[in-house]
Formats: structure tokens, C-alpha cells, sequence
């Protein structure tokens, strides 16, 4: 439960009062540009404390909106680079901490994120109608503040004021945490200059692995990336250059581009991406996703690790499960400063795998002849080089169960004028029933991705429909939606048929996902609304010509 | 809210976030007529427990005993689960006796009221 989480994230703050700060009070700026820009209409208390501004903390995205806000509603006058500064100087000294982001960082990810465990359901129901709840979640405020806020909020957008809202925001997220105040006693000191190991997976594609080497820019917390990824699947590469920024110590918000085309198809991994990232307050790794698309339906998961000289480092394998009593498999192990010699000794894949022997090996891949037993359990197994290992990185199976088409429930979008599409990839996974022996239950195994026939189906479809009026679905399982909206929503299941693999009656196993295809924007009352990631967004009131 | 000369003014700050709004994106009910309602008796062939709308697939004998495609639409996985549904709540080979709305176009779907599973009803959640 996201509250329940965030509640022990914040050490049960109503049982310690005394780290909230008294109204009126907050958190001294000391930035002569925040200062002669927000004071200017925010008044000051004498002791460095600017009004509504020294009482909240949140992200740099949080921090640019109501920047975004001021600028538009209140006529305030910014140029680029002091948006910038003040951006940074806000989401470093009232930004949150990294225990306090972590929760919520799925909203600054741009994922579609199920927010239905929430502890105050009703509360939820009520923010959700227009936003994400990640997005107040994002704030800390004084309890006074939050008042404000509300108050301020529900007149604006013409909602009733929620009936406990206050109560629970000024518990759940006050302005000063034990989070805040000892990642404010940390040291700041930004070395991530060097070069780090990178694995990345692109759903539906592939997974990449490589480096990326990191230099300072300019000042402390700006940086130029170059990244060499190499697809686990075919070897190809792909390099991508970009420029960064480093917020609070640890939020990486970048932008980078590879590749060489100028207009690269929609689901080109060399299109250029905003890069979201969480470096771990040791800088030893980081993790995050790389994203693009008009609905940034696109994207890689990312994985950083600082790369070592001298250490071997295992990243991962180029296969995700083999079937009990196999022989004579072939897996590459792919990594980082693998020595001149090794032995099957090296390797290790869990009980009942054996390494027959050393096929290749070179300093970043070890390709290894295995066996595995016919008695093996099924399950996931480690896998480890030398000391490195990845955890569940390879599962064994004695039969595929079940398919999944994954994602099982998710959005497209037809195109517009000057609306591009919303495209969606969808993979096909199997799945061994688990030490219980029923399937769909919690201990079932993850196979990774199977061999499969895609195809579409409209729901309520008579004989007559055509589902290229809605679109199609490639071989690869990639959803392209018409390229003209006709003026409806669609429920469509995409249908992944096994090639191979079957159930007990010997029928070839399918896995259904249900894709919604929507129309790129309506009007509703005077008011147009356009789609953005799961939900509508209110685009203002209709235009001549729209 | 979609501004482009305030985009391009913060393009180089953070990323940019836009203002969510007010409506869901998936299919209502109008396509049911909760005029024509059916109680059907067969065996269920799929179980979907997903977004926007869980959905029952399940085979029902015609008067010549051949077996129809049917399939039956529930409210959303999140609604179903605070009344206790799993993604095992039901599973291919299940008796499945349900009422409900059939579509208007006349396709062999229909929106759920009341259902039963092995003989024991279930709490069905009509909301959206």
C-alpha cells in the first residue's frame, strides 16, 4: 500500500510532532535570483523564510510546474537559464529525499502505474479524476501550507474541498522528515564523472548492455554521456550521446539521441529520449527508464553500475530459461573485464545446470556449452561469475503452463491532425505453474518471451467490422493504430498464439491483452481534452479551426 | 496543459510534465440493453482479472449441442478485488452460470449482473 509505505517511508511522523515546523516558519533561501524573482510578490519574514515557497519541498518537475504556473497565470517574467537556476537551486535545497522520491518515481518514469492500493481510497478517487496521486504525493508542506494549498487548489479548479484531505497531507507528508534532515546532513560532493556499465531492456526488442562514460560539463552537476550499448540478440549497436543534469545528489533528468537517422520509426531505440534516473547516495549504481513516443509509450529500463578496472563484472545472459533435461545449450554470459583465462569452474548456474564447457570467451562475453538435469526442480537459479552474480537471472522449467500477452491491459491512441499516434509494443511471455501446482498464483515462474502468431480481435465485433479500422499488430507484436481517428474509442484484444508451445488438449497456448485505442482528443462542453499517458488532460477551452 | 512558447522557455530545464485530466479512457455500458437480459449456463474456457474491465470467457451448448463462444464483461480488476476476486476467482473448465445484459449489435456478449461459479454466487461490483 503506497500510504502504508510512505508512512513507515517517513518514520510515523505523528508520533514525532516536534519535527514539524511551526507555521510560519520554513526553510531559508538563500539564492539572490529565488529571492529577487519570487520575492517580488512573495513577501519575506525577516529570517530568510520567502511565503509558500520556504513551507514546500518536491521534485525538480514538481518545482518546474509551479514555475510553469507563475510564468503563465502571474505574468512573472524568466528567461531559460534563470528557469534553470532556480529550478535546480529549489529542487536541490527544498527537493526531497531519495527515500521520500522512490515511491513516487514511477510518475516522473512516465509508467502507467496502478494506484488502486493506496491506504485512503476515497482521497485517491478524488485527486486521480484529474491527475496521478504520485503528483501530490511528490509535495512535503507544512501543515499550514497544505491549507493553503487546498484551499487555493479547490478554488481553482472549481472541485469541493475534500473532507479530510488536510488531515492526511499533513500527516503523510509534512515538510521537515527525518528523511529530509539526514539527507540534508549528507555530503553533496557529485563524482560521477567515469565509466559506467549500463544494461538496458527495450520491451518487445531486446536488452542491450555496454557502458556509459560520463564527464562534467560546465559546472558540478551538468554532464556530457556518451553510451556504446550492444543488442544481447543480434550484437548490433547502438551509441547515443546526450547532456545532463543532476538534481538534490541523486536525479538524473538528461536528454540523449543515437543513431544517424533523421527520422527514425517510431519505436527506433535511436530516437532521442529524456533520461529519468535515481543514483543510490553511494554512486555506486543507478536505475531508471529512458523514454520517448507522443504518449512515451517507448522506453528502456536502465541499470547502471560503476565499472571497476581490474573486476570482472557479470551484466547478464543471453537467455531466459531452458527446459529440464536439455543438452548441449549454448549461453553467453555478457560482461565487463572478463580475465584472459577461464574454466568452467568460473561459471555457476544454479543446481541441477551444469557447465560442459567453455565454448569463447573475450573481456566482455563467455559463451558456455550447459546441461541441464532431467530431475532439476523448476525454478529460477542465480547465475554467477566468479563473485559476480545476478540474481534469479536464468529459470528452469519442465513445461510451459501459461502465456501471457504483455502489457495485459494498456492504451494506444489513433492519430489527429497534428496529433501524432500512440503505438504500443506487446510481448509474449510464458509461464511455469510454480511449486503449488496451479497456475496465475504468485509462485509461478517467469519464462520470458515465446515464440508466438500475433492477431487482433475488436470486442462486440460482428462479421462485418474490419479491424484494420483500428489498426494492426506486426508479427513482432507491435501495435500500430490507424492513422485517422474514426471518431470512437476501441476495445481490442491482442491475441498471441503459441507457435509451439501447447496445453493438455494439445491446442497451441494463447494469451490475450486488453488494449484500449482511443481518439487523440475530444471536446466536451467548450473544452478539448487530450490523452496523456492513462488519463485525459483538460487542453483548454476549443480553438477556432480545432 | 500543452503551452509551446513555455515549453521552449524551460525546454532545457527538467523534463516537462503535463496537467492531467478529467475522464478514463476505455468503453461504457450503452453498447448492453439492460432491457434484454440472459441467464446463460456453461463452462468457462478464460479468465481475464484485468484493467479497464475483467472479462469471462466461457462456452455455452446450443439447442443442437454445439458448443457457442460467449463472453461476459465485469466491472474493473480494482473493483473486483476490494470484493475479494483473484485472478483465480474462476478458471478454464469452471460451471459458470451468469445474467446479464446482451450486447445490442447481437454478438454473443454480455455485461454481467449476477454470477456463480461452481454453484457459489459471487459479489458482482457494477460500477464502471
Amino acid at each position: 500500500m503506497l500510504g502504508q509505505k510512505l508512512e513507515q517511508t517517513l518514520g510515523q511522523p505523528r508520533q514525532t510532532p516536534a519535527a514539524e515546523v511551526p507555521d510560519g516558519a520554513g526553510i531559508p533561501i538563500t539564492d539572490p535570483l529565488v529571492i529577487a524573482k519570487c520575492g517580488a510578490c512573495h513577501a519575506s519574514d525577516g529570517h530568510g523564510n520567502i511565503e509558500r515557497i520556504s513551507t514546500a519541498r518536491t521534485t525538480p518537475e514538481g518545482w518546474q510546474d509551479v514555475l510553469r504556473r507563475m510564468v503563465l497565470v502571474k505574468g512573472m517574467s524568466l528567461s531559460p537559464p534563470e528557469a534553470r537556476t532556480i529550478v535546480k537551486y529549489l529542487s536541490t535545497h527544498l527537493g526531497l529525499a531519495p527515500e521520500e522520491a522512490k515511491p513516487v518515481m514511477y510518475d516522473t518514469e512516465r509508467r502507467i502505474h496502478d494506484e488502486s492500493d493506496v491506504a485512503n481510497q476515497q482521497l485517491v478517487d478524488a485527486c486521480t479524476k484529474c491527475h496521478t496521486f504520485a503528483r501530490a504525493l511528490s509535495w512535503r508542506r507544512t501543515a499550514g501550507d497544505w491549507k493553503q494549498f487546498l484551499e487555493g487548489h479547490a478554488e481553482r479548479y472549481k472541485i469541493p474541498p475534500h473532507e479530510g484531505a488536510l488531515a492526511f497531507f499533513a500527516r503523510v507528508a509534512p515538510l521537515i522528515t527525518p528523511e529530509w534532515t539526514a539527507w540534508n546532513n549528507r555530503t553533496r560532493t557529485q563524482n560521477l564523472a567515469g565509466r559506467w556499465l549500463v544494461t538496458a531492456t527495450v520491451i518487445g526488442r531486446d536488452k542491450y548492455y555496454g557502458e556509459m562514460v560520463i564527464e562534467a560539463a560546465g559546472t558540478d552537476d551538468e554532464f556530457k554521456t556518451r553510451v556504446n550499448l550492444r543488442s544481447a540478440k543480434d550484437g548490433s549497436a547502438l551509441i547515443r550521446e546526450g547532456r545532463s543534469a543532476l538534481y538534490d545528489g541523486y536525479a538524473w533528468r538528461g536528454r540523449s539521441k543515437g543513431g544517424v537517422s533523421a527520422s527514425p520509426a517510431p519505436d527506433d531505440p535511436a530516437n532521442e529520449v529524456r533520461e529519468v534516473m535515481w543514483f543510490a547516495s553511494d554512486q555506486s549504481k543507478a536505475e531508471g527508464r529512458w523514454f520517448w513516443g507522443q504518449y512515451q509509450e517507448f522506453g528502456f529500463d536502465v541499470r547502471l553500475q560503476r565499472a571497476v578496472p581490474g573486476d570482472p563484472r557479470l551484466l547478464g545472459i543471453d537467455r531466459t530459461a531452458l527446459k529440464t533435461g536439455s543438452q548441449g545449450e549454448r549461453i553467453r554470459l555478457i560482461g565487463d573485464n572478463f580475465p584472459g583465462e577461464v574454466t568452467p569452474a568460473d561459471v555457476n548456474l544454479g543446481p541441477g545446470v551444469t557447465v560442459r564447457r567453455i565454448i569463447s570467451h573475450s573481456a566482455t562475453e563467455i559463451a558456455v556449452e550447459v546441461d541441464v538435469s532431467a530431475g532439476a526442480l523448476s525454478g529460477r537459479r542465480d547465475v554467477a561469475f566468479r563473485h559476480s552474480a545476478i540474481e534469479g537471472a536464468l529459470a528452469i522449467y519442465d513445461r510451459i503452463d501459461y502465456i501471457k500477452a504483455t502489457p495485459e491491459s494498456t492504451l494506444a491512441a489513433f492519430g489527429g491532425p497534428g496529433q501524432p499516434r500512440g503505438y504500443q509494443q506487446f510481448e509474449a511471455i510464458g509461464y511455469q505453474r510454480g511449486p503449488d501446482g496451479k497456475r496465475h498464483t504468485p509462485d509461478d515462474v517467469q519464462l520470458g518471451p515465446v515464440d508466438v502468431t500475433w492477431s487482433i480481435e475488436i470486442f462486440y465485433a460482428t462479421a462485418d467490422t474490419k479491424t484494420d479500422t483500428v489498426g494492426n499488430v506486426s508479427s513482432t507484436g507491435f501495435f500500430t493504430p490507424a492513422a485517422e481517428s474514426p471518431k470512437n474509442n476501441f476495445d481490442v484484444w491482442v491475441i498471441a498464439q503459441a507457435k509451439e508451445e501447447k496445453d493438455a488438449d494439445g491446442k497451441p497456448l494463447v494469451g490475450k491483452a486488453y488494449l484500449v485505442v482511443t481518439v487523440p482528443f475530444y471536446t466536451f462542453n467548450g473544452r478539448r481534452y487530450v490523452r496523456d499517458l492513462e488519463r485525459w488532460v483538460d487542453d483548454g477551452p476549443v480553438r477556432a479551426g480545432q | 496543459m500543452k503551452n509551446t512558447s513555455l515549453t521552449a522557455l524551460l525546454v532545457t530545464a527538467a523534463s516537462l510534465v503535463l496537467l492531467p485530466g478529467p475522464v478514463s479512457a476505455h468503453h461504457g455500458w450503452a453498447a448492453f440493453d439492460p432491457d434484454s437480459t440472459v441467464t446463460l449456463h456453461g463452462t468457462v474456457t478464460d479468465f481475464h482479472f484485468t484493467n479497464p474491465h475483467c472479462v469471462v470467457e466461457f462456452d455455452v451448448k446450443d439447442e443442437k449441442g454445439q458448443n457457442q463462444k460467449w463472453q461476459g464483461e465485469l466491472t474493473s480488476l480494482n473493483r473486483l478485488a476490494r470484493k475479494g476476486w483473484t485472478a483465480t476467482t474462476m478458471e478454464a473448465g469452471d460451471d459458470i452460470t451468469l445474467t446479464g445484459y446482451r450486447a445490442r449489435n447481437g454478438v454473443l456478449v454480455i455485461r454481467i449482473s449476477k454470477i456463480a461459479v461452481k454453484g457459489r454466487d459471487l459479489i458482482v461490483d457494477m460500477g464502471n
